[in-house]
């Protein structure tokens, strides 16, 4: 059994695909992770206002959700309510996060391959190639990123493990003048998202995407708030193709997976053994509203046979950039966030656990914390969205490298096709070694 | 000729990179400069010759000191990008794993401090390395230019009680006055390098120490410190102060 190892570029962090060859035939297809780092070893013991503080740092695009994640937990250990303006300050946080994140998964990671894909260019693009031969296009990614970037430095202190972000609420309440800016960095948002989604169905809609990328049958997982898109707050749901299996609160997840602390993988408690999907393209299979009419109307340039494909994800990443520009519009309106409140006060521990849950960029993101009898945090559990992915996305890659290689035998080439497999998922994998 | 650069991750978050990123000369930066090798945006494979090598995170795996030998020989000047790869970083509060600077294995040509860099200390390094020029941190303390600043000797008996104000005491901006010591609360900038533009301070919370010690050992400058303050006994006992960014340097 021959063992072929290839790193993963153009990923964020470090991961390994694994071929595994016998008799000349390919039989499993992994992408790995060698680094562990054990957060959820070494956050027994801390403090529960520093919790938010060290979960941020495990990963450098997700911080926002990390740490909202885990003030979310601790407030349920506190049993209390933030203020209306803190939420609204935390959904715009989130906001920015995403633009920022899925504008660099376009940008430098998923671009240049659907490019090459669609025979758009013959090789795949290094940025500065990207630059010269796209310098609109490309200026107007940069000009996403620094708006995401500029919105988590306004409202969040920093432009990377944010400040503001306590269990409680934030730390901040933005004055009319920082609103005015605010509503012009999304408006502008709104604007190149518009541009950048009319320039994807252009170049890509009336193509037919390689049949190869077709997702095999799956269950969706994601937030929502009864059927309507949000990322902060609702209930959880599993979908199969057009069917809703069940809807539960976050208490009782267990019922349905559940995961061993410090080992990677997570347990699903169903009979039906297909595997489940969190993220964008989830979202998109289980939201039924999403409040703006122009959302319908960009998804029906795209045919079936795209809805059921891989790389149908990039372009719900983009109109998820849409989305978030536009509902943050109508946040920055909302008079609740001129409404400033002293946080309340973290005196009197109501529960044992506490468990946040909210839609990261990249999924369904699940903090659980258990306290023992002196109130001191002694299990802490934390189901991150590329975990729930890998199964699906190890199926895919393995089956994909395997009808490659029987027609082709050529392992470079199944090497370099598997890792558009991977960034079309964007893992994050800082998040997942956690 | 462009220079050329090389960015590299040990074990880490990818924020300084996503940092990097960010910044609005980051198009210049890739107009300026040749990108020898960087995973997070290029097809690059291997290391090769360079004039800088900017190391994000900290040392945690055997096979990443050879990894980072290889770094040194094909750089002309490598340096520390970010705490972790300064200091150790955020995987120092585990006692299991390692979390080692960048230094504790190769000869280094600088640091940029902060988790993450500070965008504005960040900018004006890159252009000064894309320059040919040594990069200038400052030597002061956070409380030189603090804006809480008042007249308070460290050194006299201050009582610390807590390592964060309550979340219902938490004032922004000018409605916060006083230094967090005088208030009982833990505040690492006597130790720490000033240059974040007291971001934490301006949003009501004491300085955590994430820029580094301007000279010494991390944890040494932190137990120095220590000792001249009356800290109470819980805290005394927790980890989360001294291992937030840095384990004890025992070797050199």
């Amino acid at each position: 059994m021959l063992k072929v190892v290839n790193v993963c570029t153009r990923v964020e962090g470090h991961g390994e695909v694994k071929i595994l060859l016998q008799n000349d035939e390919i039989s499993i297809v992994n992408l790995e992770f060698e680094l562990y780092r054990g957060f959820e070893n070494f956050l027994i013991g801390k403090r529960l206002f520093d919790i938010p503080k060290f979960v941020s740092r495990i990963c450098g695009l997700c911080y926002a959700s990390q740490a909202i994640a885990s003030c979310k937990a601790v407030e349920d250990i506190y049993s209390i309510e933030i203020s209306e303006q803190s939420i609204l300050l935390r959904r715009l946080l989130m906001s920015a996060e995403l633009i920022k994140s899925h504008s660099m998964n376009f940008f430098f990671q998923t671009l240049p391959d659907l490019l090459r894909i669609f025979n758009i260019a013959q090789n795949t693009f290094s940025p500065n190639e990207l630059i010269q031969y796209y310098p609109h296009l490309t200026t107007n990614l940069y000009d996403l990123i620094k708006i995401g970037n500029e919105i988590c430095e306004l409202f969040g202190g920093r432009s990377v493990h944010l400040i503001s972000i306590v269990p409680g609420g934030v730390i901040y309440s933005p004055s009319q003048k920082i609103i005015t800016i605010a509503q012009k960095y999304f408006q502008k948002a709104l604007s190149i998202s518009e541009w950048i989604i009319e320039k994807f169905i252009q170049l890509f809609a009336n193509q037919t995407p390689p049949k190869e990328f077709n997702l095999p049958n799956f269950i969706s997982l994601a937030q929502t708030n009864y059927g309507n898109y949000d990322r902060y707050s609702g209930s959880l749901r599993f979908k199969e193709n057009n069917k809703n299996l069940v809807e539960f609160e976050k208490h009782n997840y267990s019922t349905y997976f559940s995961k061993e602390i410090n080992l990677r993988g997570i347990d699903f408690y169903f009979e039906n053994k297909k595997n489940v999907i969190v993220g964008p393209f989830s979202r998109f299979n289980i939201v039924e509203n999403y409040g703006i009419d122009e959302v319908l109307s960009y998804i029906e340039y795209f045919n079936k046979l795209w809805k059921k494909n891989l790389l149908f994800i990039n372009f719900i990443r983009i109109l998820e950039i849409y989305i978030e520009s536009f509902r943050s519009i109508q946040i920055l309106d909302d008079p609740s966030l001129n409404i400033k409140e002293n946080l309340p006060s973290l005196n009197s521990i109501k529960n044992e656990n506490g468990i946040g849950v909210i839609e990261a960029p990249r999924g369904t993101l699940i903090h659980h914390y258990h306290l023992d009898k002196s109130n001191v945090v002694d299990r802490i559990k934390l189901f991150i969205a590329t975990e729930f992915n890998i199964p699906l996305l190890n199926q895919m890659i393995t089956k994909y490298a395997q009808g490659l290689y029987e027609i082709t035998g050529d392992l470079n080439l199944v090497e370099k096709n598997i890792q558009v497999i991977i960034r079309a998922f964007d893992p994050c994998i800082s998040c997942a070694t956690h | 000729m462009k220079p050329r650069f090389i960015l590299i991750s040990m074990t880490s978050c990818t924020g300084c990179i996503s940092t990097l990123i960010s910044l609005d000369i980051f198009p210049q930066f890739l107009e300026r400069t040749i990108i020898n090798y960087f995973p997070f945006i290029s097809d690059e494979k291997d290391i090769n010759e360079c004039e800088v090598a900017l190391v994000e995170g900290c040392v945690s795996e055997e096979s990443q000191i050879i990894f980072l030998r290889k770094v040194r020989r094909n750089a002309k000047k490598v340096f520390a990008f970010g705490t972790c790869a300064c200091f150790g970083g955020i995987l120092s509060l585990s006692s299991l794993k390692k979390a080692e600077p960048i230094s504790n294995h190769i000869e280094i040509d600088g640091i940029i401090p902060g988790c993450p860099p500070p965008s504005k200390l960040l900018g004006n390094c890159l252009i000064r390395l894309i320059e040919n020029k040594d990069i200038t941190l400052s030597e002061k303390n956070m409380c030189a230019n603090c804006p809480l600043r008042g007249n308070i000797e460290i050194n006299s008996n201050i009582n610390i009680t807590k390592i964060n104000p309550n979340p219902e005491e938490i004032r922004l901006g000018e409605e916060n006055s006083e230094c967090f010591l005088k208030k009982g609360i833990l505040c690492l900038g006597p130790i720490t390098r000033d240059g974040c533009e007291y971001k934490c301070i301006k949003m009501g919370l004491p300085c955590e120490g994430c820029m580094g010690p301007v000279s010494k050992d991390f944890t040494s400058n932190i137990i120095n410190y220590l000792s001249l303050i009356e800290l109470s006994q819980e805290l005394r006992n927790y980890t989360g102060i001294y291992y937030r960014f840095s384990k004890p340097n025992i070797k050199r």
